[in-house]
């Protein structure tokens, strides 16, 4: 009987999209809220994009439902941490070959000695245990089996978009508008290209294998949830920080603010990347020393996600700081605050009622701007050696084993490919959506945009 | 007859994105002779801006035009390519914008950007443009210009800027000068200055003049002919004499009628029985041009110095000043909005200026404030309920949700607005109506006093007489006192007990509507009331 093992990253993850959940909400009750992000919805880009997102935040939170299994090999009991994905996509991960092997092939991809049945030593290209180990070996053969599976998958994957979007249709009933039209031209698109995908990964290694033999677009799904995590749970870290000391040091001034901008120009002042070494050797050393607290390498690969997170949060807040203290300084000088003040309200009131909901959309779309940057600080950071966990599959991590074989003869060009073109999916959709919540949240945009200076809504006049 | 020089043939205008267009500009037909001044009279919104800027096609992107034609001298303008566009603006057509501190470039000499003119349109480089730029300057009144051709924007004072941008405009010599409300961001004395140059100018050299203004009065000064617009449509043209005897439209008639004029005050002084509400005795502001925390003394500004003045409970006391004369900074020190530097601030015996934070905190409640701009003075996340209820709550006044609801609305009954309008954002009200809602907030803690601090000058006039009359009311029926900061000499005859002159941060002048208006003693005062534009017609 598998039991629930919730990793801090799970809580956490979580725990973001309660409080997304949440801001949905609130944003469907408050006219305000509900304004911009309409805007946002009736672009066709920016609703594809959201879709495109959507399908990574899936993956990363089937990911991040980890389970307790009993498994009962020949040898013995044995009890394995696996995440619902790893349980779906169980043919991908056990599926592990000697060694490297490119895309859909049959044979590995380099020479192996290998024992014939004559008692000699052969130099020859092993067959694959795995990959293709169904089909006949000539091309005919396969290409066809390809091409049929391929079929299957694009047909199944069709249905499941289609009855996805037959479910939603009494919500979208009426909604024939050109953003509705590209989100589902994109969802029928995720689901043509994901049936054939996942129909062609179970018989082959569609992204090829690696230097140790595992399926490398296995570890490109797996590494999904380490760079949505980096990308959110570093600024839930930052956002409180440059939330309050910002608005702080505006509305305040002062003694407050010299503060504040004390402590950001001299953090500042110090290189990240520099900060980012230090406090991972710091880590390693308390964790070898703490070696008894974590039991499991996944425990232990988790904590430094969190760690990294938390660094990377600590060095990246003090820009976001800087545009809010601003915007409280010209707030402060807003009607409405002296108002406020004249009614007697404190200075809490104020800070809660008046600063923040009107600095909220700087904090939005600095989040979302901020979240593509931090997923290719990831693959920094991992190449330089001091980002995820080494055992951990990330992005960063794919593409530093992959720096090695890039001077190989042939080429070893899958596990950077398949690292990059997955990376730069959720960069490029994030990006995309992001220039629309700039454009719907940014007053400047506005000015010209929405309203005609004069005629607002008369109410009784 | 000539072809008249401008020609504006039923234009049609309309605003916003492709699926909520709204029409701003309707079938509008105006023609400008050579060597004529038409001004277009309008409130905020009625399409005038968009007019002018549709003659120049520098209208914003969220405006299209969808219909009509403009000639210039017969040259139909809107089907001229983009760069034989550029090549009649500035030359041909010469434009004044409305805020000479934003319109002129903070990193270039004055002389350059006026040079620049010169060099696009008339290839002038050299001594020749030199001699030009300033030429140009003397021209519109700037002294001494071959030393202030070699300054910078930031030196220049708000009616000089105004000046170097007439300049600008004048440099290429156009045919057309299209002066977009010139005056409204200056003083009333500067305001004179300015409308006497453009007039001068458009007379000297023919020109046609297009004026865009809000103010009846400047438009009596300089017009040959007036053009009215109301939401987008033209609903009267006439020469100026004829419009001023006989307004036709009921309109135009409804703007004169709403127009505060300087008349003796029918008010009644208030009987000076009891000990005044309000005692200000040499109260100082100073703001700190640099601050901080090891940055040495601090370098002040002198915004109030010494002013002293007293209201008696129930009555209204004006406080004039042009801009920047210190005014609004009283007003805002009186609240303890900001730090006093000196004075006493006694409010019924208690002096304001000695209150800890926490007991200032509890006397807020007798002191309340109204705000210039009605658009900035509610936060626009909060509906009209919760802004009402802020002080309620911030006081612990109000009891539980049930009764504060029924606060709010005997408010919001009490300003002339609905019960229901308490769940509705600010941004679905009207600038008259928000004024009001910044009124009824202003009342809920039942104060004594209300600190108006030019609570009707971002108002269409026609909004502005029922803010007055509002007030008013509420003087009568609740015993409430006013300080009304205002610069507009004709609203302080209508609803001013006493007037306070302010000038430089220091109360010149003080005394009864009618001795300040009708008999002024200090210089000042008297240069102000000069410089006033004058009606000086019945209306019917």
């Amino acid at each position: 009987m598998p039991t629930l093992v919730p990793l801090w990253s799970d809580v956490c993850l979580w725990l973001l999209v309660l409080v997304g959940l949440w801001y949905a909400r609130q944003a469907r009750r408050h006219e305000p809220l509900r304004a911009p992000w309409r805007a946002v919805r009736r672009g066709p880009m920016a609703l594809a994009a959201a879709c495109v997102l959507l399908v990574y935040l899936a993956i990363a939170l089937l990911d991040s439902v980890h389970l307790e299994r009993t498994t009962r090999p020949a040898d013995g009991a044995e009890t394995a941490i696996l995440s619902v994905l790893d349980v779906l996509l169980t043919p991908l991960r056990l599926g592990v070959e000697t060694s490297y092997s490119a895309p859909f092939a049959t044979r590995a991809f380099s020479q192996e000695s290998v024992l014939t049945s004559a008692g000699r030593v052969q130099r020859e290209y092993p067959r694959l245990r795995y990959g293709a180990a169904h089909s006949a070996e000539s091309q005919g053969a396969r290409a066809r089996d390809i091409f049929q599976r391929s079929a299957t998958g694009a047909v199944a994957g069709l249905a499941l978009a289609l009855s996805a979007l037959w479910l939603a249709l009494p919500a979208a009933l009426g909604r024939t508008d050109r953003a509705a039209r590209a989100a589902g031209l994109t969802l029928l698109a995720l689901g043509v290209g994901g049936g054939v995908l996942l129909a062609l990964a179970t018989r082959y290694h569609v992204f090829g294998t690696d230097k140790v033999g595992s399926d490398v677009f296995y570890q490109a799904l797996k590494s999904v949830r380490t760079g949505l995590l980096i990308g959110t749970l570093t600024t839930l870290v930052a956002l409180p920080l440059a939330l309050v000391l910002g608005v702080a040091a505006g509305y305040f001034r002062g003694f407050t603010d010299d503060l504040v901008q004390y402590f950001y120009t001299t953090l500042s002042a110090i290189p990240g990347v520099l900060l980012v070494a230090a406090s991972a050797l710091l880590l390693d050393a308390y964790m070898t020393r703490h070696a008894e607290a974590f039991t499991s390498l996944l425990a232990r690969a988790d904590l430094r996600l969190l760690a990294l997170c938390g660094i990377l949060g600590i060095t990246s807040w003090t820009s976001l700081c800087r545009l809010l203290r601003a915007e409280a300084l010209k707030l402060r000088e807003m009607d409405f605050v002296h108002a406020a003040r004249a009614l007697g309200a404190r200075s809490g009131q104020i800070l809660r009622q008046h600063l923040v909901p009107n600095v909220m959309h700087i904090v939005i779309i600095t989040t979302v701007l901020d979240f593509s940057s931090l997923v290719l600080a990831e693959a920094a950071l991992t190449y330089l050696d001091i980002g995820v966990d080494p055992s951990m599959d990330s992005w960063g991590n794919m593409i530093n084993a992959a720096r090695l074989e890039l001077a190989r003869e042939p080429l070893v060009w899958w596990s950077l490919a398949a690292a990059l073109s997955s990376m730069f999916g959720l960069v490029l959709a994030a990006n995309i959506f992001a220039d629309a919540v700039r454009d719907a949240f940014d007053p400047r945009q506005r000015e010209f945009g929405l309203t005609p200076s004069a005629p607002t809504a008369r109410v009784c006049e | 007859m000539p072809p008249p020089l401008l020609r504006i043939e039923n234009l049609c205008v309309e605003f916003g994105p492709s699926h909520a267009r709204s029409r701003v500009i309707d079938q509008l037909w105006v023609e400008i002779a050579r060597g004529e001044t038409l001004v277009l009279v309008g409130e905020s919104g009625s399409g005038k801006s968009l007019t002018a800027l549709s003659v120049v096609r520098l209208l914003p992107s969220a405006a299209h035009i969808v219909g009509g034609r403009v000639y210039l001298n017969e040259q139909d303008i809107f089907a001229l390519p983009a760069h034989a566009m550029s090549a009649i603006r500035g030359r041909r057509i010469g434009f004044v914008f409305q805020e000479p501190q934003v319109a002129l470039n903070p990193v270039m000499t004055i002389g350059d950007q006026v040079g620049e003119v010169l060099t696009c349109h008339l290839g002038l480089r050299g001594r020749a443009r030199r001699t030009r730029v300033l030429d140009a300057l003397a021209a519109v009144g700037i002294d001494n210009p071959e030393q202030r051709a070699r300054e910078y924007p930031h030196q220049f004072s708000g009616g000089m800027k105004q000046r170097a941008l007439i300049a600008i405009a004048l440099a290429a010599e156009p045919d057309l000068l299209i002066a977009d409300e010139p005056t409204t961001a200056l003083d009333v004395t500067l305001q004179a200055q300015i409308l006497t140059l453009l007039q001068t100018e458009q007379r000297r050299r023919g020109m046609g003049m297009l004026l865009i203004t809000h103010d009846l009065g400047v438009a009596w000064q300089v017009a040959d002919r007036v053009a009215v617009m109301q939401a987008g449509r033209l609903v009267e043209s006439a020469p100026r004499q004829a419009f001023y005897a006989a307004p036709a439209h009921p309109y135009s008639q409804q703007l004169f009628a709403a127009l505060p004029r300087l008349a003796a005050s029918a008010r009644p002084p208030v009987a000076a029985t009891e000990a005044p509400l309000l005692e200000v005795q040499g109260l100082s502001v100073r703001f700190p041009r640099r601050w901080g925390w090891w940055r040495g003394t601090p370098d002040n500004l002198h915004a109030v110095e010494g002013a002293s003045l007293s209201i008696r409970r129930g009555e209204t006391l004006a406080l004039v000043g042009e801009s920047g004369s210190g005014k609004t900074s009283m007003g805002r020190a009186i609240l303890r909005l900001l730090p006093l530097a000196a004075g006493r601030v006694v409010f019924q015996g208690q002096d304001l200026a000695q209150l800890a934070p926490a007991a200032l905190r509890l006397q807020r409640r007798h002191l309340q404030m109204v705000f210039q701009d009605p658009y900035a003075a509610m936060n626009p996340r909060l509906q009209i309920g919760e802004i009402l209820q802020e002080g309620l709550i911030a006081q612990q006044l109000g009891g539980g949700p049930a009764e504060r609801a029924a606060r709010v609305a005997a408010l919001l009954s009490q300003v002339g607005l609905l019960p229901a309008h308490a769940l509705r954002y600010p941004h679905e009200f009207s600038g008259g109506q928000r004024q009001r809602i910044c009124i009824a907030r202003a009342l809920a803690l039942a104060p004594a006093l209300l600190v108006c601090d030019e609570p009707t000058s971002a108002l269409d006039v026609s909004v502005q007489a029922q803010i007055l009359a509002l007030l008013e009311e509420l003087q009568q029926r609740l015993g409430l006192a006013y300080l009304f900061i205002t610069h507009n000499l004709g609203v302080v005859a209508r609803v001013a007990h006493r007037v306070a002159v302010m000038h430089r941060g220091v109360i010149v002048e003080e005394g009864t509507v009618n001795q300040v208006l009708f008999a002024p003693r200090h210089p000042y005062t008297q240069s102000l009331l000069a410089a006033v534009p004058r009606l000086d017609v019945r209306t019917p």
